[in-house]
């Protein structure tokens, strides 16, 4: 019988089609990448080796690559203390709920995370508009109308403009996670802590959010690694502007190859990318599993 | 008799907190959705009357005409159709090819599993967007830009791995004995593997089914960067070009927002309980 599980044939036929197309659309694609961050190529012409010269610039003359990752930054703590937060009350009291109540509830709240990022983008840029704009109607109706502007081409207002879009695109799934885990906690943990005398917040903050750790990180992980990798709201809404205030390094490395034809410099945009993403990845997991076991 | 007397008006202070929660639930819920509610109520006006300052309208004339004019002037029945093409294709090759190889990871054994595992891992980090400008000149060997196949291999890349992870989850759940049993009756491999692991494992079928094809149906990056031919594109396309083309219609682009919208929204109503667990599954195994 253990030959069974290791006909090399029968092993060869099932895994090599999938690791061919990883390998073939993501795998090689990134070794071109990392070719060309070391050219100057316009993305037309000739070209020539340059080193490390992309890099170098990136690092140290690109204040738009250290906004970019600054947003990320900012989008990043809005999701983790004002979005997650929310969240996680709002999966509370639905957890105390009857079930279907409940689940009518999550249905609505995650309809946003179901839909098209295209849809999502141009919604927000038809409430955002100035002329016949949503937000600015609602403002005026509530007599404040001085307050009104055109949120995502003013720079005081574009950053956060775009935040909320993407904050209140993720809220469903945010709440969905908190939820899920909330189901987990076992009665008998929360009786017994009612037998002591603790009142619901002391229930809550004393012995739920410590036991819900692993989901709580779980979502952290998520938040922090999709903050880095937002694009199409961006792309589709404000592309990145005014003056790159609201950019993000994937909008920056596609217009910086597909727009300002500097295909070389765009890739090194691209290999700095993934080398980000990799090692946040690791760096967050790292510290949420130390603090975990602490 | 002296307890019923306190009693009562804590219950009915808990009836009243209870009754609070509810309409607080219920009205951002109604927030949550009022984006798409007012999409739908400025999709039956006439484009002028957007301008004026009423939140939402009361229209006894709906103009159900901007809904076909969506539709015919934004190439919606083309762009739907090469959705379907592009997406199905996808998401079928993407379901066969991670059950495939999930069944080699969890059942297998064999020296080069962990060089496959890596594979699956670097597929669940690196971003969509790494590949959009290595993948123009690569795929452009093969003449893929701008043709249905140069979308529909990586749409089944970027979901492999996710699959891959939540087929595993459920073949590991799925006693060996059975395969092993059917193998002394003499079945062949693809037989073990389409009568007796695949409806094993049909519950996880139907959740990577229903993520594979809402992801791809609303992928729009991969879909603008590698398709130059107007025929050729999917359905998100038509908001893009009516925005050019009909620039002061409103209530038409949004008639084609709505449009758009509709079949992902219900695909949504009819699997949510799928897309829920398939959402929270990926993110723990993510």
């Amino acid at each position: 019988m253990k030959g069974l599980f290791s006909n090399r044939l029968v092993i060869a036929a099932l895994a090599l089609p999938a690791i061919a197309v990883i390998v073939f659309a993501m795998i090689i694609p990134i070794g071109f990448s990392v070719y060309y961050s070391f050219t100057d190529w316009a993305g037309f012409g000739k070209y020539r080796m340059v080193g490390a010269e992309n890099y170098v610039t990136i690092l140290t003359q690109d204040p738009v690559f250290w906004r970019s990752l600054l947003n990320a930054l900012i989008l990043m703590l809005a999701t983790v203390f004002l979005q997650n937060p929310v969240a996680f009350a709002l999966a509370a009291l639905l957890s105390h709920l009857g079930e279907r109540f409940s689940r009518s509830m999550r249905t609505i709240y995650f309809i946003p995370a179901a839909l098209s990022l295209v849809v999502i983008a141009k919604l927000w840029v038809s409430i955002f508009n100035p002329t016949y704009g949503i937000l600015n109607k609602v403002l005026g109706f509530a007599g404040l109308g001085e307050l009104s502007t055109s949120w995502l081409s003013n720079p005081h207002t574009a950053l956060g403009a775009v935040i909320w879009i993407i904050v209140w695109q993720g809220f469903g799934w945010a709440l969905l996670f908190y939820y899920t885990g909330l189901m987990t906690v076992p009665d008998e943990i929360e009786e017994a802590a009612r037998v002591d005398g603790a009142g619901w917040f002391a229930t809550y903050t004393k012995i739920i959010i410590p036991y819900l750790f692993p989901v709580i990180s779980a979502v952290i992980v998520i938040d922090v690694i999709s903050s880095l990798k937002q694009m199409e709201l961006i792309f589709l809404s404000t592309e990145g502007g005014p003056g790159q205030l609201t950019q993000f390094i994937a909008v920056y490395l596609y217009q910086k190859a597909f727009v300002a034809g500097q295909y070389g410099y765009g890739n090194a945009l691209s290999v700095l990318f993934v080398v980000v993403a990799i090692c946040l990845t690791i760096l967050v997991q790292r510290l949420l599993r130390q603090e975990g076991e602490e | 008799m002296s307890s019923a007397i306190v009693d009562i008006p804590e219950y009915a202070a808990k009836k009243l907190a209870k009754g609070v929660l509810y309409a607080l639930l219920v009205i951002l819920a109604f927030l949550q959705i009022f984006p798409l509610i007012w999409v739908f109520d400025y999709s039956l006006q006439k484009s002028g009357d957007l301008f004026g300052p009423d939140i939402l309208k009361l229209s006894f004339a709906p103009q159900w005409s901007n809904y076909s004019r969506a539709f015919f002037d934004g190439h919606i029945p083309r762009y739907f159709l090469n959705s379907v093409i592009v997406v199905s294709a996808s998401s079928v090759f993407s379901i066969i090819l991670s059950f495939c190889l999930a069944y080699a990871i969890t059942r297998m054994q064999w020296k080069l599993k962990a060089v496959a595992v890596l594979c699956v891992t670097i597929g669940m980090v690196v971003p969509i967007h790494t590949t959009l400008l290595p993948n123009f000149i690569w795929f452009g060997y093969f003449k893929l830009i701008d043709t249905h196949l140069g979308l529909i291999i990586p749409y089944i890349a970027f979901t492999l791995s996710f699959n891959t992870l939540i087929y595993i989850g459920q073949i590991k759940t799925i006693p060996t004995s059975m395969e092993e049993s059917a193998f002394i009756d003499g079945a062949s491999w693809p037989r073990i593997l389409a009568s007796i692991v695949a409806p094993m494992a049909a519950p996880a079928t139907v959740t990577v089914g229903v993520m594979t094809f809402l992801n791809n149906w609303n992928e729009f990056i991969m879909a603008n960067t590698y398709l130059a031919t107007d025929d050729l594109r999917t359905l998100p396309f038509s908001i893009i070009k009516f925005q050019g083309q009909y620039s002061s219609d409103y209530a038409v682009q949004f008639a084609c927002m709505f449009l758009v919208a509709l079949p992902p929204l219900l695909l949504y109503f009819i699997f949510s309980k799928q897309i829920m667990a398939g959402a929270i599954a990926g993110a723990v195994k993510g």
